[in-house]
């Protein structure tokens, strides 16, 4: 194309754009004039130019468009319509340059649908019939067009001028541009400031002379890479200077091509103000847009990338978020909704945050949605927090718009704007408070070019992981703690306290000898952590051989399909590898998409499912009982008759004295001659014997006790193998066997407080230290230990089951500390394996010990020892049963 | 493009039998060998030969599809003539001989056996294609010439390359 005629493409452009929003800016500010002057001079400057050029339509209709603006700087009161009529011409002279761009033409075409619609619309016109004023105007048009000739030759000389020099355009429309802070219209090509400060130096560059700069240096990379491979191996120190030198200066460069691809996000703020109005109007909401952050630079690519979703969640705004006029007076809001867009540079990344000051979401509708749609379950629901269940409008086919509108509200595009975000390496979330508006943050990597990447090696081949997506890489084999385990035919790690999917990258690229759990712990196996969105996984490697920084290369046409690869790079010694896709790996994993709150689920199943031995026995009417086997030291075959009678209560001889004796449910009535079982319990130096009918199994199971309430000694029910049994509550026999236990003299049983969910805790382990002489309290929630201490005054000792989760979000270290400083008392924390000892720094020289959640013992050990100095909570081990 | 053909073609502008061609409408084509079978390929077409050092599989991706290459800083996507054509593979692919080929902006490295002389083919040198050939051969060459008592099936790279109908 003719420079001239590409020069003119580029600058008119931006002039039909600034007029468009200063268009908009004028609709609200109608008694701007400034505005209007900068509009019309815009108008008269593509007018002139055009007909220049002869692009006779351009001109044209420029030339109408003109008018009612020149009409309306004379004074001519502007009607509702006129702001709509001049958009429309300004549409049209858009389209029209689109097509001269293309074609380098003027599609022929005599706009008479355009000419005649401004025509129409003169302010003046209906200034006139509004008057009743039958004198007639002497022409309505050509007085003010003849005006408008008049002011002509000042700007024209202007555009004359800057021909030859197109950087000089730069300062001539400042003044326009100035009255409004609206920087982000100027500075489409120079880069370096959005406002672009007067007497600074730019240049038009096309995009492809940038692009194939930024190739040439990619290439350059790429060979200094290699060359510093090369220079490795050779230990020439003639070489090595001007290697180092090279080195830096191809990434001083390559920085700097970058920085010329950047562009300020300002230009994506360009249509918005067009955007706003059409919605406003289409769904007659009073919206004020408010944008920040213009001058923010972004990489060109991710410019583009980001158009669409940004006007998505706008729409999304202004037709969810925000209420009609008359609900937000109502409401006690202005009538006008605010939608602000701002954009920052934050720690290596951008992000857009998109906020409304609307209703907000509506969680209980949503819920609704989810149960209608069956993304989750009631009991799901429950446990998942408002910002949870906000993320589901991102799921695909999730929309609550009661009524599908012109706007928004088919279900599509939320988790296209998802995925188009996930696809650069960014992300999205939403934060919302009813009746208070919600806030869409977008996070943006600032270039898609070059991305640090972790170079796995996976069978005989290498392939780039990128690092946005990694969090960490975590080692297998016998010296690690972490182990790779086969759950339902699936592969999962359990790290720490998450419990993650792992796949083999060997089975899903089909290459090599995929890994089973039995190979799964070999020693140099690696397991990389990977998120992607809401979902972690783990893939296995073989080894991670490098971490470079990578060009990132599409995939070709071909082989754009596989959605395991992104696309491809050369390495330092140049080889080709290929870029794994980390959302495109989770999908073809059939890894589900894991939220947080589906984690956590699986996690406490996880932890419930521990199973557990118990003795079930016949003793009684009703269900058979159990009891768990930990709690029972021996079981013994005793003859009723060896049964005696002391002190009213029934004791048994023993060699280290006698032994109390409880019937389970009976009244202490037995067959003098028969023999029956008896099942031994030993508690914190008290034993007794409880006498039961018949033992019927010792079995291991996950039993699920649903608690019972109303009856002192059964704790719940669950079934085992299609019946009911009843758990039986020990410390209640215990106190039938000791109904003044000697060792607890009233008033100095010592305050012990059970942090912990785990029934097992509370049903075993409480009443255990309840029958060893401690005024046990148990607990779930750090809120209950604050009620606690405000009315108890004084804790001995804390006892904190591990697996326990604080609310708010807090580590368990966070809340160990906090007790241990607070209240300053003996600490005991219950595991289920000793080497995860949480050692929290805030805890240094204080007292506290850990022990396993099953060894009772070492339980009461601990407590006994820790609050020695306190008073005797129980007394010596005088009678544990061997 | 046909600039960067590595052979001179002034040895080639005789046919076999040593007559000198004197024709307006001959185009240059290479003849290339897989698996004993003689194919031409568009001068025009081809960008470059070189030899295939290292390949890099892609894991579930087209059968046909060898790998990605290293060609000079640029990756391009090795073909296969063989796997393409249902040959037999060959054992021992190391140092592939391929022809850089650019077809619909996408670079393609077609990799065959041997590539031999340069031959200029005209359109009165065509002849109908027989119905019964091996559809899995006859599908990528959308011509055949007959140079003195050779048959030469001219490869269609449009066809060759279209990894979305095959």
């Amino acid at each position: 194309m003719d420079e001239l005629l590409s020069d003119f493409l580029t600058e008119t452009t931006e002039h039909i754009e600034g007029a468009e929003n200063q268009l908009i800016d004028f609709e609200r500010d109608p008694t701007n004039e400034e505005l209007l002057a900068s509009i019309f001079r815009l108008l008269h400057t593509i007018k002139g130019t055009a007909s220049f050029l002869g692009l006779d339509r351009l001109s044209v209709i420029a030339h109408g468009a003109e008018t009612v603006i020149s009409e309306v700087r004379d004074g001519v009161p502007p009607t509702d319509k006129t702001v709509s009529v001049v958009l429309a011409a300004i549409d049209r002279i858009k389209q029209i340059l689109g097509e001269v761009a293309e074609h380098g033409s003027e599609p022929p075409n005599d706009d008479e649908d355009i000419k005649s619609l401004l025509r129409a619309n003169l302010p003046s016109l209906a200034a006139a019939a509004q008057a009743e004023d039958a004198a007639p105007e002497p022409s309505a048009e050509a007085a003010p067009a003849a005006e408008a000739e008049a002011a002509a030759p000042a700007p024209e000389a202007k555009a004359e001028e800057r021909k030859p020099e197109p950087a000089a355009a730069k300062p001539v429309e400042k003044p326009a541009a100035k009255p409004k802070p609206a920087p982000a219209r100027q500075g489409k090509s120079d880069g370096e400031s959005g406002g672009g400060a007067k007497g600074q130096e730019s240049i038009r560059v096309t995009v492809e002379t940038i692009e194939q700069i930024m190739q040439l240096v990619s290439e350059l990379v790429l060979t200094r890479n290699q060359l510093l491979e090369l220079t490795r191996q050779k230990e020439e120190d003639g070489l090595k200077g001007p290697m180092q030198r090279l080195s830096a200066l191809t990434t001083d460069l390559q920085d700097a091509v970058m920085r010329a691809r950047m562009q300020p996000v300002g230009r994506l703020y360009a249509n918005l103000p067009r955007l706003i109005r059409e919605l406003a109007s289409e769904l007659g909401k009073k919206i004020n847009l408010v944008t920040a952050g213009a001058d923010t630079e972004l990489d060109r690519q991710l410019i583009e990338v980001m158009r669409d979703p940004l006007t998505h969640l706008i729409r999304n705004c202004a037709d969810h978020g925000l209420e009609t006029p008359d609900e937000r007076l109502e409401a006690g809001k202005s009538e006008v909704g605010e939608i602000r867009v701002s954009a920052a540079h934050e720690a290596g990344q951008i992000t857009i945050a998109i906020e409304d000051d609307g209703r907000g979401l509506n969680i209980e509708k949503l819920k609704g949605k989810a149960l209608q749609k069956g993304l989750m379950t009631e009991g799901e629901l429950e446990q998942a927090s408002e910002q949870e269940i906000c993320q589901l409008i991102f799921e695909p086919g999730f929309s609550t718009a009661a009524e599908v509108t012109n706007v928004s509200g088919r279900g599509v595009g939320m988790d296209v704007v998802r995925s188009n975000l996930e696809a650069i390496g960014g992300s999205v979330s939403l934060k919302s408070k009813w009746g208070a508006g919600c806030t869409f943050s977008l996070r943006i990597p600032l270039t898609l070019a070059i991305a640090p990447a972790l170079i796995v090696v996976v069978g005989d081949q290498r392939y780039a992981l990128p690092q946005h997506a990694v969090v960490e890489a975590v080692g297998l084999g016998s010296q690690s703690r972490h182990r790779i385990e086969r759950l339902q035919n699936a592969l999962v790690l359990k790290l720490r306290e998450e419990v993650i999917p792992v796949v083999d990258l060997k089975r899903i690229l089909n290459v090599g000898e995929p890994v089973d759990e039995a190979t799964a712990d070999r020693e140099d196996q690696l397991v990389v952590i990977m998120r992607v969105g809401v979902q972690t996984f783990g893939v296995i490697v073989d080894a991670v051989a490098d971490v470079q920084e990578i060009v990132v290369k599409p995939m070709s046409s071909t082989l754009a399909h596989l959605k395991t690869f992104t696309g491809h790079t050369i390495l330092g010694d140049g080889s080709v590898v290929l870029i794994i896709d980390p959302a495109g790996a989770a999908q073809l994993l059939g890894i589900e998409k894991i939220d947080d709150k589906k984690r956590e689920a699986a996690r406490i199943a996880d932890r419930r499912s521990e199973k557990r031995r118990y003795v079930a026995f016949l003793a009684g009417p009703g269900a058979p009982k159990v009891i768990p086997l930990s709690l029972i030291s021996r079981i013994e075959m005793v003859s009723a008759s060896s049964i005696e009678v002391v002190n009213g209560r029934y004791v048994l001889q023993r060699d280290d004295g006698l032994m109390p004796i409880v019937q389970v449910g009976g009244s202490m009535g037995w067959e003098a001659e028969q023999s029956y079982p008896i099942l031994i319990v030993a508690s914190a130096g008290k034993t007794m014997g409880l006498l039961v009918d018949e033992i019927a199994d010792i079995f291991e199971e996950d039993l699920r006790f649903k608690l019972e309430d109303n009856s002192s000694e059964v704790i719940g029910t669950a079934v085992y193998n299609d019946k009911a049994v009843e758990l039986l509550d020990t410390a209640y026999y215990m106190q039938m066997a000791y109904p003044e236990p000697r060792n607890r003299p009233a008033g100095t049983s010592l305050p012990v407080v059970v942090l912990s969910e785990d029934r097992y805790v509370s049903s075993v382990l409480c009443p255990m230290l309840t029958s060893a002489g401690f005024n046990v309290f148990a607990v779930e929630t750090m809120q209950q230990v604050e009620d606690l201490i405000e009315s108890e005054k004084r804790v001995a000792a804390f006892v904190v089951d591990e697996a326990w989760q604080p609310e708010d979000g807090k580590s368990l270290e966070d809340e160990l500390v906090h007790l241990k400083k607070t209240h300053a008392t003996a600490l005991v924390v219950l595991s289920s394996e000793l080497d995860q000892l949480v050692a929290p720094a805030g805890l240094d020289g204080a007292v506290i010990a850990q022990v396993l959640k099953h060894d009772r013992l070492a339980l009461l050990d601990e407590l006994r020892s820790m609050t020695a100095g306190l008073g005797h909570a129980a007394d010596n081990d005088e009678g544990v049963a061997a | 493009m046909s600039s960067n053909g590595l052979v001179a073609e002034k040895e080639f502008t005789e046919d076999p039998n040593g007559e000198p061609f004197i024709l307006s409408n001959a185009e240059s084509y290479f003849t290339v060998f897989v698996g004993g079978d003689i194919f031409g390929l568009s001068v025009q077409e081809t960008q470059t030969i070189f030899r295939i050092t290292s390949v890099t599989a892609i894991p579930n991706g087209p059968p046909d599809i060898v790998g990605l290459v290293n060609l000079r800083g640029k990756v391009v996507t090795a073909v296969s003539l063989r796997q393409r054509m249902r040959m037999p593979e060959q054992e021992g692919d190391k140092n592939a001989l391929a022809i850089g080929i650019e077809c619909k902006g996408e670079h393609f490295a077609l990799i065959v056996d041997e590539v031999g002389d340069v031959i200029s083919l005209s359109d009165n040198m065509l002849v109908p294609v027989p119905q019964h050939l091996d559809v899995n051969r006859s599908r990528y060459s959308s011509r055949l010439y007959r140079v003195g008592d050779l048959l030469i099936p001219v490869l269609d790279t449009d066809k060759l390359f279209d990894f979305v109908k095959s």
